[in-house]
């Protein structure tokens, strides 16, 4: 009986490692770990199927907690070797755990050619805006003026948009959501891995000790709903804790926040459509606190993975010159005698 | 002047300021982040040039691009990200662009650790890069050490037009000592080969490590090579204590260096001929002066590295094969103590 036909009931506390969990007191990791331990088990899969590949920052060390094979890798370098490992096996879950620093920074050329490419994997993409493990220097997605141990001035750099960049790489499923919205974190990561192909989720997540404040009005559990958009396919973008406030798009092709009453109502509100890259690319441009925070799935569409156009081509192959086999080229091959 | 007690990598840092360094680009790695944040703090407030690069590899080519404009300038890392600036390294070299280095070094292969290790030994002597070549390397073993050394690093990167490390390890980068900083130097001109606009120039600047055809690479690698040549003549630099009469002699260099020192003390206490020789250039290495010492009548050698023995190959092919060479040393981030050496030299002095 090979291992796989042991049954097993994947439960979160089965997905836990013997190892013990190391961040901060307060840390968003905490409860990214937690969700993404509550999902796993709802996709199905054995426990050996998933993998957890890291990078180089706090987040990183998600693989030693997880009960799951896994790869502690290069800083920024993730995106490759989970690359690697899906298409030389395309039957795993394979997770990328990332931070700004890891995927935006020294690895953003690898970020967006995973992306480009389609390979079905889901990258979790922790944004504290800060340096964390070197210990607070500024990130490239920090917003300008950034105060930090390397900008003691503020930072002069204008920040990355992570949805934005994904975007520009054609990424076929995008979403955010937000470290102490846990319900909300694990449907997002639900979706994100019953996608195919690759799977981005942005998580804002609180760096309690090197920048505590940067999320700060959409933690507090009392407030956070007037300052948040929950997107929903096909619905209007009504959002408020009284639900009277929506985004539309003005006559100069912006969007802007609306009171709903008297001059506006929900007809003349933008629906979200998954499926529009254009409209995706409007939302990825609304950044709280000018714009409440979009959190759910931004863009959806079903497109060709790099694994099921290698699988084509080989089947096409094939078909033009036959199955190969391995004697008949070597035997075929020219020869010189010398 | 008077003393003050700082931090290595602040110290080291502050002494590149004080070297006149115009521009600084870097990223975060520990145990060298300190030095990247004092640059942070200190470049634009003398209105000079700081940036957090995105990546090591990014940082030593804006090094290269700003030296290239002919300011002083340099990058600090530690091993794995020494490793990726690899490429912009052997550019550097050929096409003759003076750069400083630090390299405050950790445990390695891989990510090893942060612990303070002496494991970049070999990549900063040997393999800096893709083809013949090798930097200036100086390896201070205390913090004073550490500020003067980087002073005379980037006056060797323009005496030389080459690249120039400075090598210390998460000890001396993370402890605080008493030290003494330099004087603030003037900045320097910028020398004539340098992209400075044409000004009253006939001909171009341009900085490339391209050759093409085999006669004219081979013409500059001769150039290269007769360069490095008079490195190797003008430039070693080591401290040798109680040698001259010594039946076994610790070679060591930075942190392991100075627990040597500790050891060699000791063991002179209690009546042993024994001296320590410790190379501040790891290149240009002493080789004439550890062939000297053997051919004096030193028949002993005790290497002690934070690693698993990189120079001991050095001081093997200086001293010649009918010498007793022995290595103690671990990898992994443990500083070996005196009374370790003292051991492992004793066991030695007793085989005759």
């Amino acid at each position: 009986m090979s291992i796989k036909n042991i049954p097993l009931k994947l439960t979160a506390k089965s997905l836990r490692s013997d190892q013990t969990v190391r961040w901060c007191p307060g840390c968003g990791d905490y409860a990214i770990l937690s969700q993404v331990q509550r999902v796993m088990p709802k996709l199905g899969l054995p426990k050996e199927d998933f993998v957890v590949i890291s990078g180089i920052g706090c987040s990183s060390r998600f693989p030693y907690y997880m009960d799951t094979y896994g790869i502690h890798s290069i800083h920024g370098r993730a995106p490759t070797l989970a690359t690697g490992l899906a298409i030389s096996n395309p039957d795993l879950s394979v997770w990328v755990i990332t931070g700004d620093g890891d995927a935006l920074s020294i690895g953003g050329n690898h970020f967006i050619h995973t992306i480009r490419r389609n390979i079905d994997l889901n990258i979790i993409l922790f944004n504290n805006r800060v340096y964390g493990l070197t210990k607070g220097q500024y990130s490239p997605t920090s917003r300008q003026g950034h105060r930090s141990k390397s900008s003691p001035m503020g930072s002069i750099e204008q920040p990355i948009n992570p949805i934005a960049l994904a975007l520009a790489a054609n990424a076929t499923f995008i979403a955010r959501t937000l470290d102490s919205h846990t319900k909300h974190m694990g449907g997002v990561f639900e979706e994100a891995a019953k996608h195919k192909g690759t799977s981005l989720v942005e998580v804002y997540q609180k760096c309690i000790i090197f920048n505590a404040n940067e999320w700060g009005d959409l933690q507090d559990s009392h407030k956070r709903d007037d300052h948040i958009i929950y997107l929903e396919d096909g619905q209007p973008m009504v959002f408020g804790k009284n639900m009277d406030k929506g985004i539309r798009m003005n006559a100069q092709y912006e969007l802007e926040v609306v009171e709903l009453g008297d001059e506006f109502t929900e007809a003349d509100l933008l629906v979200h459509n998954v499926k529009s890259k254009a409209l995706a690319l409007m939302l990825s441009s609304m950044e709280w606190p000018n714009f409440p925070a979009a959190l759910g799935v931004i863009h959806s569409r079903e497109a060709q993975t790099y694994t099921e156009g290698l699988e084509l081509q080989i089947a096409d192959a094939q078909a033009r010159k036959g199955v190969g086999n391995l004697q008949s080229l070597y035997a075929d091959a020219d020869t010189w005698e010398i | 002047m008077s003393k003050k007690l700082i931090k290595g990598n602040v110290a080291l840092a502050e002494a590149a300021v004080r070297a006149g360094c115009q521009a600084y680009f870097g990223y975060p790695i520990t145990p060298q982040t300190e030095l990247l944040e004092h640059m942070a703090i200190r470049m634009p407030e003398l209105g000079r040039t700081f940036l957090q690069a995105e990546s090591e590899v990014a940082a030593i080519n804006m090094v290269y691009g700003a030296a290239s404009s002919g300011v002083r300038a340099m990058t600090s890392s530690s091993g794995p990200g020494i490793s990726l600036m690899q490429e912009g390294l052997s550019y550097i070299v050929g096409s003759e662009v003076p750069v400083v280095i630090i390299d405050v070094m950790r445990g390695g292969p891989g990510l090893g650790n942060i612990q303070p290790a002496q494991s970049d030994y070999n990549q900063l002597t040997k393999t800096a890069g893709h083809g013949d070549y090798n930097p200036i390397v100086l390896a201070p073993s205390t913090i004073q050490e550490g500020v003067d050394m980087v002073t005379l690093s980037f006056d060797l990167a323009d005496k030389y037009r080459t690249l120039v490390f400075v090598a210390i390890d998460g000890a001396i980068g993370q402890m605080m000592e008493p030290a003494e900083m330099p004087p603030m130097q003037e900045l320097h001109p910028r020398p004539e080969w340098a992209i400075t606009g044409q000004g009253e120039r006939n001909e171009k600047n341009i900085i490339t490590s391209i050759y093409l055809g085999a006669d004219n690479l081979g013409d500059f690698n001769d150039k290269l090579q007769a360069k490095l040549r008079a490195i190797e003549e003008s430039e070693v630099r080591y401290e040798a204590e109680t040698v001259d009469d010594a039946e076994l002699i610790v070679v060591a260099f930075g942190t392991s260096g100075r627990v040597a020192k500790s050891a060699v003390h000791h063991l002179r206490k209690a009546g042993k001929k024994v001296g320590l020789l410790r190379p501040i250039t790891l290149w240009p290495f002493p080789s004439k002066k550890l062939a000297a010492l053997a051919d004096g009548g030193t028949k002993k050698f005790l290497v002690v590295e934070m690693n698993m023995g990189q120079m001991l190959h050095d001081v093997r092919y200086a001293v010649g094969r009918d010498i007793d060479v022995q290595f103690f040393g671990r990898a992994g981030g443990s500083i070996p103590m005196p009374e370790e050496i003292q051991e492992k030299a004793m066991a030695m002095l007793e085989v005759n």
